[in-house]
């Protein structure tokens, strides 16, 4: 699948903190970062790619104009790092990818884009097949049947092999 | 004030009575505060939801039984003399469950999972039994009943019990219980559609083996495609059943083998069978 990736202004790491950044010393654990998209407009946000330096958890805010990564204006990551052994974290080589111009989607299951080739029945003429059309659908709601059941199965155990406690380690060790 | 009399059945005495003269004021009250607290009303309601969700083909005859499954005589009330043994009890227990889980086919979920919760609580009532519960003997039992009634092979219900059966001292908990009926009950009417599906095979008299056997090996594989959880796999399976591919696997079959032994029913029925059991969770 063909990626093209689009240019992005990256707003620096702003640390998230009460008081004035200057004059207080402290390491929050909390960065953000924006990332805008000046020349490109609104596109189809495919994959993001980064380095990771010492960061622990990430969230992502998207801002767009539609449902799902269509039309993505801007983006804020939010990164945390709760352990004070990592004073400074951040997100390294930032890349933003969208879809290449023409990318026919290649997860066809076979049954689509390899349709059977029309076989003629060779037999049909000299032995008379079972009606095709009633033996497929007993087959296909044998298969319904089959397939509830497999659905339907229960996560509830019986408990056979449960200990009610009475192998405690502890009490064994009196004897 | 005159009674007029009116030409409709006589449905309930209580409201008849209040139709009637007002003068009647203090014994149409008893009346209907008699039926309320003798238990009568909240009883013919719940009777009439049950035949309103049942839909029975015989509604009269259905009622009928349903109060006789209530078990409402006692032996001061003049039923039986003496209280029954444990095995009898027993016994009525189990029948009375499988009224309860016959009521409704297992394509009504709601209806069937309501008479399920009705039969287990049936069978778990303490009674005279010395726990209350629902015990592995009592429940093997009832699988045993249902797969009788509906006539399945020995050959197709053995396997089958070995995968949920309980153990005769083990307490049965309800979602075991629920997914055991379910499975009974969808297997008999799985048998009942190879059944049927082995007429469509036997048209001259005769299933050939080799037709047969295509047709289930399809179903297998349509069946194994099933492992992963993607809903795709719904619309593969339907093309594989389709007319056009089962015609050309049989087609095939035929040009493949030269042999022309035909397949018994009995045998097709376990091979069919087999292929639903195997996806039959066990317990324990």
């Amino acid at each position: 699948m063909s990626r093209v990736q689009v240019p992005c202004h990256i707003k620096g790491a702003v640390a998230l903190q009460v008081g004035d950044v200057r004059t207080v010393q402290g390491r929050p654990g909390v960065l953000v970062i924006d990332v805008t998209f000046p020349t490109a407009g609104p596109f189809e946000l495919q994959e993001i790619t980064f380095k990771n330096y010492y960061t622990a958890f990430l969230s992502i805010r998207v801002r767009q104009m539609l449902c799902d990564m269509d039309k993505v204006l801007e983006l804020r990551l939010i990164l945390r790092q709760p352990s004070p052994l990592w004073l400074n974290f951040t997100l390294e080589e930032l890349q933003f990818f969208q879809h290449g111009p023409q990318s026919p989607s290649s997860a066809f299951t076979k049954w689509l884009s390899h349709p059977a080739p029309y076989e003629q029945p060779a037999l049909l003429l000299q032995q008379a097949l079972p009606d095709p059309d009633k033996v497929s659908s007993e087959v296909q709601q044998m298969w319904m049947l089959t397939e509830m059941i497999r659905a339907n199965r229960t996560t509830a155990r019986i408990g056979r092999f449960d200990v009610d406690g009475c192998y405690d380690l502890n009490l064994l060790s009196y004897t | 004030m005159a009674e007029k009399r009116r030409p409709t059945a006589p449905v309930a005495g209580a409201s008849e009575a209040r139709r009637a003269s007002p003068a009647r004021g203090l014994a149409t009250e008893s009346e209907e505060e008699f039926l309320r607290q003798a238990g009568v009303t909240s009883m013919l309601r719940a009777a009439l939801l049950k035949v309103l969700e049942a839909r029975p083909d015989e509604p009269l005859p259905f009622l009928a039984h349903y109060f006789d499954n209530l078990g409402l005589r006692s032996p001061a009330n003049g039923g039986a003399g003496e209280p029954p043994g444990l095995l009898l009890l027993q016994q009525q227990r189990i029948g009375r469950a499988l009224w309860h889980l016959r009521l409704a086919h297992h394509s009504q979920r709601t209806a069937f999972n309501n008479n399920v919760s009705v039969a287990y609580e049936c069978l778990s009532a303490s009674g005279r039994k010395k726990r209350p519960g629902l015990d592995g003997r009592t429940y093997s039992e009832l699988l045993k009943r249902i797969c009788r009634d509906g006539e399945a092979p020995e050959e197709i219900v053995s396997p089958l019990l070995q995968k949920i059966q309980c153990r005769d001292h083990e307490a049965v908990p309800f979602d075991i219980f629920r997914y055991g009926m379910l499975t009974c009950f969808v297997l008999l009417e799985f048998v009942a559609r190879a059944d049927a599906l082995y007429e469509v095979l036997d048209d001259s008299g005769q299933a050939d083996r080799r037709v047969c056997q295509a047709v289930l090996d399809t179903l297998e594989g349509a069946l194994l495609a099933g492992d992963f959880e993607a809903p795709s796999r719904y619309l593969e399976a339907g093309s594989q059943l389709g007319p056009d591919c089962l015609a050309l696997a049989m087609d095939r079959a035929l040009l493949a083998r030269k042999s022309n032994s035909a397949m018994l029913r009995d045998e097709f029925l376990e091979k069919a069978a087999s292929l639903f059991i195997a996806k039959v969770r066990p317990v324990g």
